[in-house]
């Protein structure tokens, strides 16, 4: 599964950089950077949610759409009232990247004495 | 929840892979917006101009300065005619050293400005870096005082002073006659030395704000002989045209 996401990441970074050539205004920027952690942690929280056997399509697919456009909402209407809301959305998302990887972490770590136990 | 592992590892591909697409996408977008920000790929170019362009203003004004001359001959050449051409040139001659078209000597002093070497100690509040170099209201300050004074011809840095003259800082440099120069600034004016000497050293004057931040940033001497070059810019002027006299009402 994990494999798999990898995977899915590396694809994804190299189209960007090799085919996909979208000339987006230098406001959007901000944005999509916003957008990009958002799903960053979605992603994150899909693989501890896997790791743990609770993972649903629906909530995950979900949760990716609604964090992403939620983040660079945030920050669009920081911008327009002069407020740095986007850094609700970077200290929110980073925060629980940091939770979300600490679990992974755990898990592989447990996983690892259980083997060890059992060789 | 009934869901089939292949289609859990697909939605989990797809979301990693647009998370991959948007990363890069912003990564990509990031850089750009650095690299837009440092022109430095277009520093060289812009060197290149800017050499060109200078090469091509110099060569202006020596064509200027050349037309100039031949003027001059051709006027010379006039005047050497008849009695009514004389009193012509004459009189040319006379609005010319006003609108500061001639090169011109005579007594008068030399006036050096430049920044001081001596920094704000610290914890002296009152004492900005400011005070400690020269600005564009210090030139206009001494050559209001001046031409108050009587002076007949001055001159900033080899730019002669005229009606149409501009003096105004641009970040670190000064545009006189939008020529560009820095400390120190070299004012030439020509007048009577004495009264001259005495209005630019007139207590609360325009030189004594700066004497009293750092001495050494003025230099004021009297000279015998001081030459004072033409005005070399341009002299069209695009807008105003001579006026017909005004009509007279009649009651």
């Amino acid at each position: 599964m994990i494999a798999v996401g990898l995977v899915g990441l590396l694809l994804g970074v190299v189209i960007a950089f090799v085919a996909l050539d979208i000339p987006l205004p230098e406001e959007w920027a901000a944005y999509l950077s916003l957008a990009a952690l958002a799903g960053l942690d979605t992603a994150f929280g899909g693989w501890r949610a896997s790791l743990e056997g609770r993972f649903h399509s629906d909530v995950f697919v979900s949760g990716f759409i609604v964090n992403a456009l939620l983040a660079a909402l945030l920050a669009y209407l920081g911008d327009r009232i002069g407020v740095d809301l986007f850094l609700a959305a970077v200290v929110t998302l980073g925060g629980r990247m940091f939770l979300n990887l600490s679990l992974i972490r755990r898990y592989y770590l447990n996983q690892f004495a259980l083997r060890r136990q059992r060789g | 929840m009934n869901e089939n592992k292949l289609y859990q590892m697909l939605v989990f591909f797809i979301i990693w892979l647009v998370v991959g697409l948007l990363l890069g996408l912003a990564f990509k977008e990031q850089t750009r917006i650095r690299t837009a920000e440092l022109p430095s790929a277009r520093l060289p170019d812009l060197a290149r101009a800017y050499v060109q362009e200078k090469r091509s203003n110099a060569a202006l004004e020596e064509e200027i300065r050349q037309l100039r001359q031949k003027i001059n001959e051709l006027e010379n050449a006039f005047a050497s005619g008849t009695k009514q051409a004389q009193v012509l040139a004459q009189s040319l001659q006379e609005a010319k050293m006003i609108a500061g078209l001639l090169d011109v000597e005579g007594p008068g002093i030399e006036l050096i400005l430049q920044d001081s070497k001596r920094r704000p100690q610290d914890g002296s509040p009152e004492l900005l870096p400011e005070l400690y170099t020269i600005h564009d209201y210090d030139l206009l300050r001494v050559v209001n005082e001046l031409r108050q004074a009587g002076a007949e011809a001055i001159s900033i840095n080899g730019q002669r002073v005229v009606a149409t003259t501009a003096i105004r800082c641009t970040g670190p440099v000064v545009f006189v006659n939008d020529v560009k120069m820095a400390s120190p600034f070299t004012i030439l004016a020509i007048g009577d030395p004495k009264t001259l000497k005495g209005a630019l050293e007139m207590p609360g004057g325009a030189l004594a704000d700066l004497r009293s931040v750092d001495p050494k940033m003025v230099q004021l001497r009297v000279l015998d002989k001081v030459r004072i070059s033409a005005y070399s810019g341009s002299t069209k002027f695009r807008y105003a045209q001579p006026a017909p006299p005004p009509q007279e009402v009649k009651p």
